[in-house]
């Protein structure tokens, strides 16, 4: 049984929706900018320009909630356009998101630590869960709803969990992705871990130093054949693999042979049916974190041998989304796949010494895209791929 | 569907299969006496948050029960979830450089919930699925059903807990190996049910 | 020196969250790193780089050299008492 995406929606530094988004894919711009906030200005980051209350006014949204909230709305609002509620089409809603509501609490507990009048009702918008529940309302979803924690695979995992829900026949159609505002949680700790570069990242580049964070969302409608017969929706892609699998090395850290990248990479072609010839371009995980670009690498290696389709990392574009990172990046691929197009990888320059990988350097169309292979890797050593396909 | 085993872990106790193993209540550092209580060589214990030393005491105590004929590295299943992610431990990072003003990597290492399952699988080198969930309660019901489409994915048996540790002092980890039965048996989630109600009434 | 190695205890423990330990629990040879040792990681090595100059105001330019000083808590206490 395929499982097909019949809608997307995305909002990243980049794009405020799918159109936007394409264009600056083709325009070869990224988002990635000198920080505007207090919290960010001494870093190169992809944040979205508007405030929180704009984020409300601009996109017409119901509630008043944390910016990660907000991000998750605006992107499962656009992917579930056009979608009619019904009760006979059980549907449900799965976001990824790390950060959850802590940019709102952030500043409530400075304002509780200074000795301010607390307002406790900020804390609210605090869980995790609270997000997709109210991601979860402004698209007037009350089935299944639930939320993913996995660092950076989060929204991939929520990808994949839907297409299971679907298999399994407990949902006939799912809204599935990720969502994370910047914080100055976030921003303090990978600052702790060193991990940051203070120019613009450089993934799979021999020079790169590491990382520029970023902020945006990411969804996808799934349905089943059976469904689709019913909402009569056309379909954008196929789903058609998906896998989970754990490094086993370090918290933070990948292992150097890219064990966990092999296992769920291989894991997502067999469910998929594919061998990895069949794989026309691969989005990468690619943070350019000299750790993670190595070890991908040597996962990608593992899998394709001698023949490595196209490859790159799409976080020059945006930055590091963290747990919206497999959503939007899924939403990059169903582009590539009916655009014909290989995203390029940029600033690159030099390839890696040890593996002498060179990924897409420019944007292109016209190309015979038939499967995307994608990657999401999460701290905790949890890695995913799914893989889409040309209906 | 059936439950293998069982443990709980909280700062008065551990136990396994409902009787007490380790007596911690009186202890000023519980965790650290009942993975004394333990016996395993593992400094690195040491470092991890609350919720990684729970789920690695209820774990160890559970090693013996998992199925010899199952390929471990790869088909076991991790499925744990809470309602407050890493809250606790949230807390302590946001006041390192709130108050003092420097933000401590190792404490934002284990901010992400997941990092629980991360140590698990580096502990005793476990390659296989794992997830991370964030619910409002304890829901049965959504574990035998991410049990069930692990098993029918040709997962033998999945390693499922609900480890929590609130800033208001609320700590526990429930952890239950499920696995396949001859029977299709609908009172699975009636057991958990009673059974994190009784770990909890002790 | 052996105010010193003391004193690098309690501060390794505080500044690492290691809260289930004492100061007795570690040794002056033992090693801090690796899964001898502590288990201590390339993470905890950023903390002592931190404590190295909140404590003894001594900058640690390259992360790589950490692997030298960090060994135990006698070639930190050596390594301080020679920069200070």
């Amino acid at each position: 049984m395929n499982i097909y995406v019949t809608g997307y929606g995305v909002i990243s530094s980049i794009g405020e929706n799918v159109e936007e988004t394409l264009l600056a894919l083709r325009s070869e711009k990224t988002g990635i900018k000198q920080g505007e906030k207090t919290y960010t200005e001494r870093f190169k980051v992809g944040e979205i320009r508007w405030t929180n209350d704009e984020l409300v006014q601009r996109f017409a949204l119901t509630q008043d909630a944390s910016r990660t909230a907000l991000l998750g709305m605006i992107a499962a609002k656009e992917a579930f356009q056009g979608h009619t509620l019904d009760p006979e089409i059980r549907t449900g809603l799965i976001s990824g998101t790390s950060v959850g509501g802590m940019d709102v609490s952030e500043i409530a507990y400075k304002g509780f630590l200074a000795g301010e009048t607390d307002d406790l009702d900020l804390y609210r918008n605090h869980p995790s869960g609270t997000t997709s529940e109210q991601i979860a309302k402004e698209l007037g979803i009350d089935g299944y709803v639930n939320t993913i924690s996995t660092a950076c695979s989060s929204a991939a995992n929520s990808i994949m969990l839907g297409a299971r829900m679907l298999l399994s026949g407990q949902l006939d159609r799912v809204v599935v992705g990720g969502t994370d505002g910047l914080s100055q949680f976030t921003i303090s700790g990978f600052r702790s871990l060193m991990i940051f570069d203070d120019e613009w990242c450089r993934p799979f580049d021999e020079t790169r130093k590491g990382l520029n964070l970023g902020e945006g969302a990411g969804f996808l409608v799934l349905e089943t054949e059976e469904t689709m017969k019913r909402t009569e929706k056309k379909p954008l892609a196929i789903l058609s693999g998906w896998s989970n699998a754990s490094d086993a090395y370090h918290q933070t850290a990948s292992s150097p042979e890219g064990l966990g990248a092999t296992f769920s990479m291989k894991g997502a072609l067999a469910v998929a049916g594919l061998v990895p010839d069949d794989i026309d371009y691969i989005n990468a995980h690619g943070t350019a974190t000299p750790n993670n670009d190595l070890s991908e690498s040597h996962g990608i290696k593992t899998v394709f041998g001698s023949s490595i389709p196209p490859f790159s990392s799409t976080k020059g574009y945006t930055g590091h989304t963290l747990a919206a990172s497999g959503g939007i990046e899924a939403v990059f691929g169903i582009l590539a796949l009916n655009n014909g197009a290989l995203l390029p990888n940029l600033n690159f320059k030099q390839a890696i010494e040890e593996t002498g990988l060179v990924p897409v350097k420019n944007y292109s169309e016209g190309n015979t895209i038939k499967h995307i292979l994608s990657n999401s890797f999460g701290f905790g050593g949890n890695n995913s791929t799914i893989i889409l396909s040309k209906v | 569907m059936k439950i293998l085993a069982h443990s709980y872990v909280c700062p008065k106790g551990t136990y396994l299969n409902g009787k007490r193993v380790f007596d911690t209540g009186e202890e000023e550092n519980p965790f650290k006496s009942a993975y004394q209580q333990l016996g395993v060589e593992y400094p690195k214990f040491y470092k991890m948050d609350v919720l990684s030393k729970m789920a690695f005491i209820g774990t160890e105590l559970l090693l013996p029960f998992l199925p010899k004929e199952v390929d471990l590295e790869n088909d076991l299943q991790l499925i744990f979830a809470n309602s407050s992610a890493s809250q606790f431990t949230d807390n302590l990072f946001i006041d390192s450089y709130e108050q003092l003003n420097n933000p401590s990597p190792s404490l934002f290492v284990y901010t992400l919930p997941n990092i629980v399952t991360g140590e698990l699988c580096i502990r005793h080198k476990w390659y296989g699925e794992n997830c991370f969930f964030v619910e409002e309660a304890f829901n049965p019901g959504h574990f035998s059903e991410w049990t069930q489409i692990g098993l029918n994915k040709g997962n033998n048996v999945c390693l499922c807990a609900w480890v929590e540790a609130k800033t208001n002092g609320e700590q526990e980890c429930f952890l239950f190996l499920l696995t396949d039965s001859e029977h299709a048996d609908n009172s699975i989630e009636l057991e958990l049910s009673t059974l994190i109600k009784q770990y909890r009434n002790e | 020196m052996s105010d010193l190695k003391e004193n690098l205890k309690a501060q390794i423990i505080e500044q690492l969250n290691l809260e289930d330990l004492t100061p007795a629990d570690i040794q002056d040879d033992a090693p801090l790193f690796g899964d001898q040792g502590l288990g201590l990681d390339s993470i905890d090595a950023l903390e002592f780089i931190v404590l190295l100059d909140s404590n003894y105001g001594i900058k640690i330019a390259d992360p790589s050299e950490g692997k030298e000083i960090f060994q135990s808590v006698n070639t930190l206490a050596a390594y301080i008492s020679k920069h200070q």
